[in-house]
């Protein structure tokens, strides 16, 4: 197991380095050109000129990429066209934002969907069955955009309850340094900055976990269903236990392969930043972060956030691995 | 037959006749502009325009009606491609593990870490904006999905004594996958397939709202909800109808897998469970 | 699990307590904006967005500005100035203008800013320079501009623009370490917080000559950023912000029917025009190109999808700009007819299919314009398609000259020589590859024409050939609308700067 922990971290490099090499050469290809994109429309045709020169895009491309790559390995992913600054300092300040956001959201979509999931399965077609699937499938049915602008419109608007759109109010001390407002407050016992960090936390996590309890209340629901009808399940109810120690202890412990798998995918697709609900919420994260770099062809930026991503799924790719054997001792590597 | 399987099958007919017969149960022309009537509240039974009209003056109702179509063409081929491309690459992967399995999971890193915007933008850049293109654009993101959770179960189930008694008798590991496993795959690949194309229908939403959807000249659900979410405030249902049409379609889909599954696993028949 | 179960109620109840609405009322007063533009850089030089210029202004401080109620240019760190030759502006200095630590701010650090705007690996401001070929400080309170040709509206590419920041500053921590944590300014406003991403926050600067009388200018103003229309209204209604920017047409009764908010419109300086390049088939037909100026209902479309919130341009430019000549010939009225024969006469009896792009999501109901046009295009027999690829791949495309038809619009046109050269003279860019020899004789007559009046009317002469030749038609110039609280007192400007000075706050 450890070996092949091991052995999956070293592969890893391989990727890195394909994925990089993928997204400098796709964003080369795509059409734009990030000299006449940043620059205003006054500029004169020299200046233009002048700036990629400046910014190294009138090399070939395998130069460019060989230059980032060998500095990429002392850890300096270059420098944002756009924001004019570190692409390691940027995604650094931003990527708190987003891991707190991301947490919140799988939480509360785990916290609904697997009792809802489990007790569907329990008792399929009951009323809590088909409740439970309606629930998810509006979730899913409805735009992150949409649900997003709806729930400014009640929330903020018409019941005057939460702030419309950022992250914290100007005046309240939270722990901006570390840029985990809402951890860093809570370590701190700053109960008005938790209290401010919540607030704004509120809206885009339900969002986003809108979007996600759907899938695992169902796949929960299925799961149990599946597992509730296996052998050992039989003879655990026809030795007498309970039928909610049987669901608990047995069907769940059974279930969890294709919620953990489905849950750490979507946390890894959180975490690179939902890039509608930060737009919609001005939300600080890498999602906003990455739109701006995509549409301003801002290489150095995107290629440090698609480093960035990279290896945060493979960190998860490899946690859920990790999460199969100790769940389920049969599977091995 | 139960009320459940009736209710999806009767939804999904309805989607299906409604796409073919587009043309003839639209009252308008989806794309007939009246800019002076435009923002009427729908007219329910008494007025022109029974769900309304739009920013510019179209009937909402026939765009809805012509947007059925794209929709479903759409979600449902993206659905199937991908499906078919993930649950292939999965139950490899899982079955034969070892080299075979690293490669397909790095490949499932590799595309899973790169941003689903980025790969819109390029394939729409260089294809042109259509149809197809889209299709093609949501298919080169979503077969992971299906990948990474049939893999997991595969794995799961390649230790289970009937696989290794089957392998013992010397079947071949096509027949074992394809006899064996797949019947137990099927499951979870209908509850995410099912989703799938629900966020099939989204995602086209939300490259249109960046822009890179289909041309504005074709109809679709989730083109209407992106526009209409200007009007969330002033114009309720422009965004409501198509919301709703995408609501509905997913129910009736997800009733009609219920019942599907049902009837494709003969081990809940066996313990006797009536659906 | 009795005892756990108190305890989380006990924690519910604390949670409820907490979440409950208790603002403490601010001493000083503040108002936030909710703008549509990003703040991403401590670098004053990094960006290039007009809202910015003037928040950077008004901390950093700017040479001088555009006062829109004056109509006319006034300083800011410089009190006057003088052209001494056609080829030397000299800008002499307030001699009691310090920076925020109490240090003088002399020419050195006008002549260091010139230097990092050209220099700066970051700076995206070239072109706020592109006439000056030197800076120099004649002594610590004046300083003399070069330029490479006479250039009679330099005031144009420098106020509201050029940012002055710190040499000493500059010199003793180096760009990044400096920009980062003391942006220390000479402005009207300090700089107090910048979260990029979320906002940026000012303060009143007591110590600038003329804050104390200026009672009710706001002791602090809040930019946070608000993406989506509704939120800007939700949020302004909330009294979460004082001042929204760019409220949509259709938003406009939502704010004015509230009673603590209004709306104040401005025109914007953006023309809005449909290129059609004669570099390309069938564009090269004048009279396709005239055809499609008769067939659109401009009229119509402003009074129904704009609101009447536009106001519609007969040539290039429309009241306020620099020339505007409003008994400009040729004046298009929507005459379909006449665009219908126009089509047949140009050689397409039945009819002609083109490409047409549109962006999405940049300018005012951009895709939704677009869409209204088709159907009148179609009307007249050129089918029309529709297409809205992604920005980046329009706007290369647009500027590779690569683009047949498209809607686009040209902001900050003030004095339109620039533009006009920029999109419609031989050489000027690829962007339309339109050619005539008569119009770029015109154009540099113009330039080099010092007496306003005579200036005025070659450029009228230059905008009618151009209107008659229609590599172009000009639509519209939309109208800026600003939701404003009831308790605050502001005219927005049509360059989109927003200063504190210029807003009071009534008690």
């Amino acid at each position: 197991m450890t070996a092949y922990l091991l052995r999956r971290l070293l592969g890893t490099l391989p990727v890195l380095l394909l994925i990089t090499l993928l997204v400098f050469a796709l964003l080369h290809a795509a059409p734009g050109d990030p000299a006449s994109l940043l620059l205003s429309d006054a500029t004169n045709e020299a200046d233009v000129l002048e700036a990629r020169q400046r910014w190294g895009l009138d090399r070939p491309v395998h130069v460019q990429y060989l230059k980032f790559i060998s500095a990429a390995f002392t850890g300096d992913l270059g420098r944002s066209f756009r924001f004019a600054q570190p692409v390691t300092e940027l995604i650094a300040a931003r990527l708190p934002a987003t891991i707190e956001l991301a947490a919140l959201a799988v939480l509360l979509a785990l916290g609904v969907a697997i009792p809802l999931g489990v007790w569907a399965g329990a008792r399929p077609n009951s009323w809590v069955d088909n409740l439970g699937t309606s629930v998810g499938l509006f979730g899913i049915s409805m735009p992150n955009f949409w649900m997003g602008i709806m729930l400014i419109l009640l929330f903020a608007g018409t019941f005057h309850l939460l702030p419309s759109a950022g992250r914290s109010t100007y005046g309240v001390a939270g722990s901006q340094e570390s840029g985990f407002y809402l951890l860093g407050s809570l370590a701190a016992g700053n109960w008005p900055a938790v209290k401010d960090a919540l607030m704004y936390m509120v809206m885009p996590a339900l969002t986003l976990g809108a979007n996600m309890v759907g899938i695992l209340m169902r796949i929960t629901r299925s799961s149990v269903l599946e597992v509730s009808h296996e052998e050992y399940v039989v003879t655990a109810r026809a030795k007498g236990l309970a039928q909610r120690s049987v669901v608990w202890r047995h069907v769940l412990s059974n279930a969890l392969i294709p919620i953990v798998t489905v849950a750490g995918l979507e946390l890894g697709t959180l975490l690179s930043g939902s890039i509608i609900v930060e737009t919609v919420f001005a939300w600080p994260g890498v999602g906003s972060l990455l739109i701006t770099g995509v549409t301003s062809r801002d290489y150095p930026l995107v290629t440090g956030l698609v480093l960035m991503y990279a290896a945060t799924f493979v960190v998860i790719n490899l946690a859920i691995d990790a999460l199969y054997a100790i769940i389920d001792p049969r599977i091995r590597y | 037959m139960n009320v459940k399987a009736f209710l999806g099958g009767l939804i999904v007919l309805t989607l299906i006749a409604v796409g073919l017969l587009g043309p003839l149960l639209a009252p308008y022309d989806p794309n007939d502009q009246q800019l002076r009537a435009a923002l009427q509240p729908p007219g329910w039974f008494d007025g022109a325009h029974f769900l309304g009209t739009d920013n510019l003056g179209r009937d909402v109702f026939s765009r809805i009606i012509y947007g059925a179509r794209v929709s479903l063409l759409v979600a449902v081929s993206v659905v199937i491609v991908s499906g078919l491309i993930g649950i292939s690459l999965g139950a490899i992967s899982g079955y034969f593990g070892g080299k075979v399995d690293f490669a397909i999971q790095k490949l499932v890193e590799v595309v899973w870490a790169f941003p689903a915007l980025l790969l819109a933008i390029t394939i729409l850049a260089f294809l042109g904006q259509g149809l197809f293109n889209l299709i093609l654009a949501l298919v080169a993101q979503r077969w992971i999905q299906y990948c990474r959770v049939v893999r997991g179960q595969t794995l799961s189930l390649r230790g289970r004594d009937f696989v290794v008694a089957t392998r013992a008798l010397g079947a071949s590991a096509a027949r074992i996958i394809g006899r064996h496993l797949l019947p137990n795959l099927i499951q979870a690949s209908l509850v995410i397939g099912t989703f799938a194309m629900a966020s099939a229908i989204v995602s086209e939403a939300s490259l249109s709202f960046l822009g890179l959807g289909v041309p504005p000249e074709i109809p679709t659900w989730g083109t209407m909800l992106a526009d209409g979410r200007a009007y969330i405030s002033t114009a309720w249902w422009l965004a409501l109808f198509p919301g709703a049409s995408i609501f509905v379609t997913v129910l009736g889909i997800n009733l009609l897998g219920d019942a599907l599954r049902d009837i494709l696993d003969p081990k809940l028949k066996r313990a006797g469970m009536h659906l | 699990m009795k005892f756990r179960r108190g305890k989380l109620c006990a924690w519910i109840v604390s949670l409820l307590i907490v979440f409950g609405i208790t603002t403490p009322l601010p001493a000083q007063t503040r108002v936030a904006i909710g703008v549509t533009e990003t703040m991403e850089t401590f670098n004053p030089y990094g960006d290039s967005v007009s809202l910015l210029y003037g928040i950077w202004c008004q901390v950093m401080g700017c040479l001088g500005t555009y006062n829109f109620d004056k109509g006319d240019y006034e300083g800011m760190l410089a009190e006057r100035w003088e052209v001494k030759d056609p080829n030397t502006w000299i800008f002499h200095l307030r001699k009691n203008a310090r920076f925020h630590d109490g240090s003088p701010l002399t020419a050195a650090d006008v002549v260091h800013s010139f230097n990092r705007i050209r220099t700066d690996p970051q700076s995206k401001q070239k072109q706020n320079i592109a006439p000056i070929a030197s800076a120099a400080a004649i002594d610590n309170y004046t300083v003399s501009f070069t330029t490479k040709e006479p250039t009679a509206p330099l005031l144009e590419y420098l106020f509201d623009r050029f940012i002055v920041t710190s040499k000493a500053i500059y010199d003793k921590y180096g760009a990044d370490v400096a920009d980062r944590k003391y942006p220390i300014g000479a402005g009207p406003y300090k700089f107090k917080e910048l979260i990029p991403g979320q906002r940026f926050v000012i303060a009143r600067n007591l110590d600038y000559p003329g804050m104390k009388e200026k009672k009710q200018a706001p002791d602090e103003m809040i930019f946070r950023i608000m993406r989506e229309p509704e939120q800007r209204v939700t949020a302004l209604l909330n009294g979460e912000i004082q001042i929204a920017q760019f409220i949509p047409p259709h938003l406009r009764d939502r704010v004015e029917k509230h009673p603590a908010s209004k709306i104040a419109p401005v025109d914007a300086v953006e023309i809005m025009f449909l290129a059609m390049s004669p570099k390309f088939k069938p564009w090269d037909n004048l009279l396709l190109r005239q055809a499609v100026a008769y067939a659109i209902d401009r009229d119509t479309i402003i009074a129904t999808l704009l609101k009447g919130e536009a106001t519609r341009l007969d040539g290039p430019i429309g009241a306020g700009q620099y020339g505007y000549d409003p008994n400009l010939k040729p004046k298009y009225e929507y005459n379909p007819q006449k665009a219908r024969e126009l089509v047949k006469q140009a050689g397409f009896p039945n009819g002609v299919d083109v490409d047409y792009y549109t962006p999405v999501g940049r300018y005012t109901l951009d895709k939704q314009i677009s869409e209204a046009l088709v159907p009148m295009l179609r009307a007249v027999g050129i089918r029309a398609k529709l297409l809205t690829p992604e920005w980046a791949t329009l706007w290369a495309d647009v500027q590779a000259g690569k683009t047949p038809f498209y809607y686009m619009g040209r902001g900050s046109v003030v004095d339109p020589s620039v533009a006009l050269s920029q999109y419609f003279e031989t050489g000027g860019s690829p962007r339309i590859g339109y050619s005539n020899p008569k119009f770029d004789k015109l154009l540099a007559q113009e330039r080099q024409t010092f007496e306003p009046a005579k200036r005025r009317k070659v450029l009228a002469e230059a905008m009618s050939l151009l209107t008659e030749e229609a590599p172009a038609h000009f639509l519209w110039r939309h109208q800026m609308l600003y939701g404003i609280a009831k308790n605050i007192d502001y005219k927005p400007t049509p360059s989109g700067r927003m200063f504190g000075t210029e807003i009071r706050v009534l008690r």
